[in-house]
């Protein structure tokens, strides 16, 4: 290898010295936009070399091509490229792009190690650029910044808790047991997006045995990352276009690469942010009366008079409390500062920023801050190595409060529920809480005294090394290896004072999870590009692959313990659960690309893959692709309507392998008196479970019209999951609750259709807008077992059902004399999105993103809850029957589920900002200055009658879209100020 | 160039792929699994199964006491998050028992993890040679008895819609047994055990209250008492009574209890609530302390709260006040209800006086004057119920009872349109 490199090495520099010497042309001159704006960062190279600049935040650029000049190529992103030629020295050229409305010419990443131009790609790969992601009115995180910007995707977010917590599905529901949830990576590197809840259990019982459990409403793990570092984010939504990455990629996959510096004069860029957070929307609450008060009091005549005396005095005080005000009407004080220095030289380039976002909640002792640093460097070794190094590193804080489902009335909503205004939760002069008469807690006392907060430390890194050794004419060979690390250290910390109402039994409760996650893995492979003609070349790419993790959770809990103190040790009993999870996947892969006149790509390729969570290790599972484009208007057709017209279609395979540990049946450890004991585990394992196998066929037909102004990219999607893996309920005299088994097959259908248009382009208004619709089916084709209720509160509450000829989503309850009949289906029946960037004025943009989503049903339980507390704001409101509703719903329970079973479609004005860049700077050592404010989540228009339509309980597996008393979700508004020295 | 070139890379590949291949098994990381205890098991892992066994016996009996004792009116369980207690339970409107709820379902499936214990423990037992045959006796005579028991609290819910026996292999389960036949199996159960335990050495210890064989004999004589009476089997409840730790004149709380802990990965005892909490609550039913004799110390079980606690319509003034703290004991069976089986068996031979110096002994011990009621069947058997009930308050007895004598019909209801139900259906995933 070292010869062969010397070689080519000597070749190149042979050939290159003379010119090098003696010839060289100077350039320079100035990049803008259509409007005559400058385009910063714009590269200009010589074509098929390694020589170029980029310009500076003017769009100003100099530079000095050697030899007799030649043909120099600019391209910026979300333009399309242009080629000029140059022989002679020039100064103050100026050269005037033109927008890549329809973004064919994005380079979007088809394999491991090969990339392909959107006008050539066989699949819909939405991607979302930095200034969509950012540009607009950015959210608290990463997750919830891309929800509504990406087609075919249903993106909910589970609460508002500060920090996050967001389901991503990516074109339906791709498994049912298994990870539903993409896989993301970042420059290379497979990042961890778990959720690990905090051992809240403990304390609200939501669900029975353990100390955690998947109410526990935790953020999830990709939240930690900033969106303000990334440049592009790609978005594989299935096995079409992400069968190269085998078994993980059944539910998608997310490629974020983060931003890099570019040659040139050394940009410092500092963005402020300043703003507030407050509740989208209050739901208000019962008014009360004394016959009311009353009639709390049930049956008992002593009762009765107690009730309706403590409102006839609270009213006489003055003393009746808007305590959803109190407790949900915070309005946080929200700061986000980031400053990024960039830039580089001939071989080497660097990004650097530092940043730090400190967020309220809009509860008291709520909020999120996340701070971190990241440098990414690019060295170019000699002229065929390259090597690129990336590291990260987050330090994040989540104070996410006691919110979600509970049998113990502990969490904020549940206590609430039930709690009328005209109580006494407040303090006394002394500070003592008076105990809660409606409730097991006073929710007031739980806000100020208990803490549930996620601490995480991470470092991300990866490297990524390109180096060419071998080069003639014709073919031209790459080693490319990336790879990297993601760790985190994740503590969290739930503190339940023994002063609490509801800790007279525990007599306080000390939580601590300490979890310490470390995921590896590296690609290989070696890449071929042979030009065979200038009409046929060939990229053949070939490799291995191999991804580690462990996740170790060890969880503390401590009771009993001593007041104001929070180490796990001050408490006089504890007791601790750990759980780990071990993983090596191995993979090897072979993909061959041909591109014909450059108009016809066509890929096959293969990935064989084992995984440590099979039932057999070393079993291989071949995962096949195949796609074909054809773009007509580089063959066929000629000077016609279309501006561009592709047909395409597109097939692969990919897997997701059993969760850790499903082949094992293991004893637990209860213990009793002080002696250890072992008892078989509710969950029976299977010694053959295999991993899921989606295929994906796609296929599709992209146009431009009207001077490629007009875009459209229409897709069809059949997606079809065999043996999807599922946790059965068994039959309890097995002894076991549950089993895990390959139970059938499903199927996803889809389309979307994506059209994007510039309605507006002149020297003043210039209009770019987006408009993407989507659906998606899905049904069980085949189901092996009987049907399957799946978690939630059973058939009377309404519940999810996997069930043969149904869909995957549909929701199942009680309905009267029918029996347990379908009540609804979680999936949207469609979503849309609308965005739009409006520049005008020069240097006004405005930016707004519409998210439709229409029906998909949500089971409303906090509905249920405050009925039963008597304290739903239309609880005397008479229905259309003439009854009074809260009782006429309670009624109810235990005949119909239909009322729990709600339409939680929406459409939201997700985002809107208006930005203002100054033409004229104040001092010259500033380059750019701009200021803008921007409105997120602040217009809803929804049926839906608990806080938000977007809720899950129990967090982003299957089974989102129930509502049980959640962190009421937000709205934000921002000023912003940047400035580029 | 190009062959070499591409042998070369051909080469590097099958050496990176022989690399990454390397064979690679991660074992089970969060425990040990059932393989591990099925094949030669040491005494110290049999020991394990054995305390995990009686550990695991506490599971969800909170679920099983609100179930049983709502249905049987003997309390109501409020809480703020679980509607379903107070509809369900007690027929609220049109609200049915549901064959797939946490009520039933939870309980259900504990007892049956229990009984898998217990099978686990009998196959390592008789797969290993590392235990000496008169401990295989007490290893397989304490998993029966158990196992027993677990099937009779299950019995006890389902009733005449059956519970299945044989479920020793998961994947072909044996049979849904119906209500006589089962209550036979258990019965014959209870005796395999007594016969396994006769001779048999404990190489463990329990937790139970007997800690040598002949002492968990008595113990398991004394589930064979209940068994008899519930199938009406008198003079087998006295035989089995005799050899058990009855004692007429002793004290009512001795027997074999279910001990808690605040220790790592042991439970509490979740039927305790503190006294005059909201929210979540255990009340008596009113006619408890409507019903009870003035002077009887048995309204201890049923204090009084500074406040009544209502909900659904329902109200009660009395907090259940018979497990007093978080750690207290739970009996499985205990001496008070010996003495009442032996009265009820005596009765039911109409051998009355025997039978009125047992209530007596109730009575008089709880502060109540001898017995001066009616001396027929009838009358005595509604008096030793009535003992019962107020003995036996939140143990699980009164709905059962009032079913074994066709007295359901007796049972209070609060609320227009509730109801008592007879039994729970079969849970849904054994259909």
């Amino acid at each position: 290898m070292r010869q062969m490199l010397k070689q080519a090495l000597l070749v190149f520099m042979i050939a290159a010295l003379p010119a090098l010497l003696w010839a060289q042309v100077p350039v320079s001159g100035t990049i803008t936009d259509a409007s005559g704006k400058p385009v910063p960062g714009a590269s200009i190279r010589v074509k098929n070399s390694n020589l170029g600049t980029s310009t500076d935040a003017n769009g100003k650029f100099s530079f000095t091509v050697p030899g007799k000049g030649g043909t120099l190529e600019i391209s910026a992103i979300s333009f399309k490229s242009q080629t000029i030629e140059v022989s002679a020295a020039s100064a103050g050229l100026s050269i005037q792009l033109v927008e890549d409305v329809g973004k064919l010419d994005e380079v979007i990443v088809t394999g491991l190690a090969t990339s392909v131009k959107r006008r050539n790609l066989a699949n819909a790969v939405a991607t979302i650029s930095n200034k969509e992601l950012t540009g607009g009115a950015p959210a608290q995180t990463l997750d919830a910044a891309m929800n509504g910007k990406i087609t075919g995707a249903y993106i909910n977010a589970n609460s508002g808790a500060p920090g996050g917590g967001i389901s991503i599905k990516l074109r339906g529901v791709t498994s049912v047991f298994g990870n539903t949830q993409p896989l993301f990576v970042v420059d290379g590197v497979f990042v961890d997006n778990t959720a690990t809840p905090a051992g809240l259990n403990t304390v609200t019982a939501a669900a029975r045995g353990g100390s955690s459990s998947n109410q526990d409403n935790p953020s999830s793990r990709i939240a930690d990352l900033r969106a303000e570092d990334i440049e592009n984010i790609e978005i594989l939504k299935g096995a079409s276009a992400a069968a190269i990455y085998g078994s993980k990629a059944a539910a998608g996959v997310v490629l974020i690469t983060t931003r890099r510096g570019k040659p040139g004069q050394t940009k410092v860029s500092f963005a402020q942010d300043l703003g507030f957070v407050k509740i989208r929307k209050f739901l208000g609450a019962r008014t009360w009366t004394a016959e009311r008060a009353e009639a709390l009091g049930g049956s008992d005549a002593a009762t009765r008079a107690a009730r309706k005396q403590e409102f006839l005095d609270a009213q006489a005080a003055g003393k009746i409390y808007d305590y959803e005000q109190e407790m949900y009407g915070e309005k946080g004080f929200t700061r986000n500062s980031a400053l990024s220095v960039s830039g580089g030289g001939e071989r080497t380039s660097f990004y650097f920023s530092a940043f730090q976002k400190d967020e309220e909640g809009i509860v008291q002792r709520t909020g999120y801050r996340n701070s971190g640093l990241r440098l990414n460097i690019d060295h170019r070794l000699s002229d065929n190595v390259k090597i690129g190094v990336t590291a990260n590193y987050i330090n994040s804080s989540a104070d996410r409060a006691l919110t979600n489902n509970d049998n113990n009335s502990v969490t904020l909503g549940v206590a609430l529920s039930s709690t009328p205004s005209f109580t006494e939760l407040h303090p006394d002069q002394f500070g003592n809480y008076p105990r809660n008469k409606y409730s097991a807690s006073n929710p007031i006392e739980t806000r100020d005294q208990v803490t549930n907060n996620e601490a995480v430390d991470r470092f991300v890194t990866g490297v990524n090394v390109d180096a060419i050794f071998q080069k003639s004419a014709k073919s031209t060979t790459r080693f490319i290896g990336r790879g990297g690390i993601d760790f985190y250290s994740l503590k969290t910390t739930a503190l339940f004072p023994s002063s609490l109402q509801f800790q007279q039994v525990a007599e306080g409760t000390n939580v601590q999870g300490f979890t310490r996650s470390l995921n590896a893995n590296y690609i290989v492979s070696l890449v071929n590009n042979f030009i065979a003609s200038p009409s046929l070349n060939f990229t053949t790419s070939a490799g291995i692959t191999q991804e580690q993790g462990d996740y170790n959770n060890l969880i503390n809990v401590a009771t009993k313990t001593v007041a104001n103190q929070t180490n796990v040790d001050q408490g006089s009993a504890l007791t601790a659960q750990q759980l780990r999870n071990k993983y090596q996947d191995n993979g090897i892969f072979v993909q061959e690309e041909v591109g014909i006149i450059d108009a016809i790509t066509l890929t096959a390729g293969v990935r064989f893959d084992k995984s440590t969570n099979n039932g057999d290790p070393n079993k291989y599972y071949a995962y096949p692709k195949a796609a074909f484009s054809w773009n007509l208007t580089n063959s066929v057709i000629e000077n016609s309507f279309f501006d561009n017209l592709k047909v395409r279609a597109a097939y692969g395979q990919a897997g997701n392998f059993p969760a850790f540990g499903s082949k094992f049946t293991l004893m637990n450890i209860f213990n009793i008196g002080g002696t250890t004991g072992l008892l078989v585990s509710t969950l029976r394992g299977s010694p053959n479970i295999q991993p899921e196998r989606t295929s994906e066929m796609e296929a599709g037909v992209d146009f431009s019209v009207l001077k490629s102004r007009v875009n459209f990219e229409i897709s069809f999607y059949e997606k079809r999951i065999k043996d999807f893996l599922l946790q059965r309920p068994v039959a309890g005299s097995t002894g076991f609750s549950t089993e895990w088994v390959n139970a059938g097959d499903l199927r996803n259908r889809g389309i979307e259709i994506g059209v994007n248009a510039q309605p507006i382009v002149n020297k003043n208004v210039r209009w770019n807008t987006n408009l993407n619709f989507w659906l998606n089916r899905s049904k069980i084709t085949k189901l092996n077992i009987d049907p399957v209720v799946l978690g939630v509160f059973g058939n009377t509450l309404g519940t999810f059902k996997i069930e043969e000829g149904k869909p995957a989503t549909q929701i199942v309850g009680i309905d009267g004399a029918a029996g347990v009949v379908q009540l609804g289906d979680a999936e949207p029946r469609f979503q849309m999105n609308w965005f739009n960037e409006l520049t005008f004025l020069k240097g006004f943009s405005l930016r707004w993103l519409f998210h439709w989503k229409e029906k998909g049903d949500v089971i409303n339980l906090s509905e249920l809850l405050t009925d039963l507390g008597s304290t739903s704001p239309d609880y005397d409101d008479l229905n259309k029957d003439g009854k009074a509703s809260g009782p006429a719903r309670i009624a109810n329970v235990g005949v119909s589920a239909r009322q729990f079973v709600q339409d939680a479609g929406y459409l939201r004005l997700r985002e809107v900002a208006l930005y203002y860049t100054f033409p004229k700077l104040p001092v010259n050592f500033v380059k750019g200055l701009r200021v803008g404010v921007s409105a997120n989540n602040y217009f809803t228009s929804t049926n839906y009658k608990n806080y938000d339509p977007e809720v899950s309980n129990f967090g982003t597996g299957f089974s989102t879209g129930v509502d049980v008393m959640p962190f009421p979700s937000s709205k934000r508004a921002t000023f912003h100020l940047l400035v580029d020295f | 160039m190009k062959k070499n070139f591409i042998s070369y890379i051909s080469g590097l590949l099958v050496v990176l792929t022989i690399m990454s291949s390397c064979k690679k098994e991660i074992g089970s990381l969060n425990g040990s699994t059932i393989e591990e205890l099925s094949s030669n098991a040491t005494k110290f892992q049999l020991n394990n199964v054995v305390t995990g066994t009686e550990s695991g016996m506490r599971n969800s009996l909170d679920f099983y006491l609100d179930a049983v004792g709502m249905i049987g009116r003997e309390m109501y369980r409020f809480a703020g998050s679980e509607p379903r207690y107070t509809t369900d339970l007690l027929g609220g409107g049109s609200a049915t028992l549901n064959n797939n709820t946490f009520y039933l379902t939870n309980s259900w499936n504990s007892r049956y993890r229990v009984v898998k214990n217990c099978n686990i423990l009998i196959q390592a037992t008789n797969n290993s040679s590392l235990v000496k045959p008169e401990e295989k006796k007490g290893y397989l005579g304490f998993a029966k008895t158990i196992k027993a028991y677990e099937l009779l609290l299950n019995l006890n819910l389902t009733q005449n819609n059956g519970i299945r026996i044989e479920v020793a292999n998961p994947d072909s389960l044996g049979p849904v047994v119906l209500y006589p036949e089962a209550l036979t199996t258990i019965a014959g159960l209870l005796d395999e055990a007594k016969t396994d335990l006769t001779g048999s050495v404990f190489a463990f210890k329990t937790t139970l209250g007997f800690n040598e064989p002949a002492g968990f004999i008595k113990f398991n004589r004394a589930l064979a008492a209940r068994v008899a009476v519930y199938r009406q089997q008198w003079a087998a409840a006295l035989t089995a009574l005799n050899e058990s730790f009855f004692n007429l004149n002793g004290p009512f709380n001795a027997g074999a209890d279910h001990i808690y802990s605040t220790g790592p990965n042991d439970q509490l005892n979740l039927t305790f609530f503190p006294q005059n909490q909201n929210g979540e609550i255990r009340l008596a039913h009113p006619s408890y302390s409507i019903d009870i004799t003035p002077g009887d110390d048995r309204i201890a079980k049923a204090t009084l709260r500074t406040s009544a606690a209502s909900l659904d319509n329902l109200t009660s003034n009395r907090d259940v006040w018979v497990y007093t703290s978080s750690t207290a004991s739970m009996p499985i069976i205990r001496n008070e209800e010996l003495i009442l089986i032996y009265a009820e068996a005596k009765i039911n031979l109409t051998q009355f006086p025997d039978g009125i110096v047992a209530l007596n002994r109730i009575r008089t011990g709880h502060n109540l004057p001898p017995y001066a009621g009616g001396i027929t069947l009838a009358a005595l058997t509604t008096e030793m119920l009535n003992q019962r009930r107020f003995s036996l308050f939140f143990e699980g007895h009164r709905w059962v009872d009032m079913r074994r004598y066709n007295r359901l019909n007796q049972l209070p209801l609060d609320r227009a349109g509730d109801d008592v139900w007879e039994k729970f259906p079969l849970p849904l995933t054994e259909m």
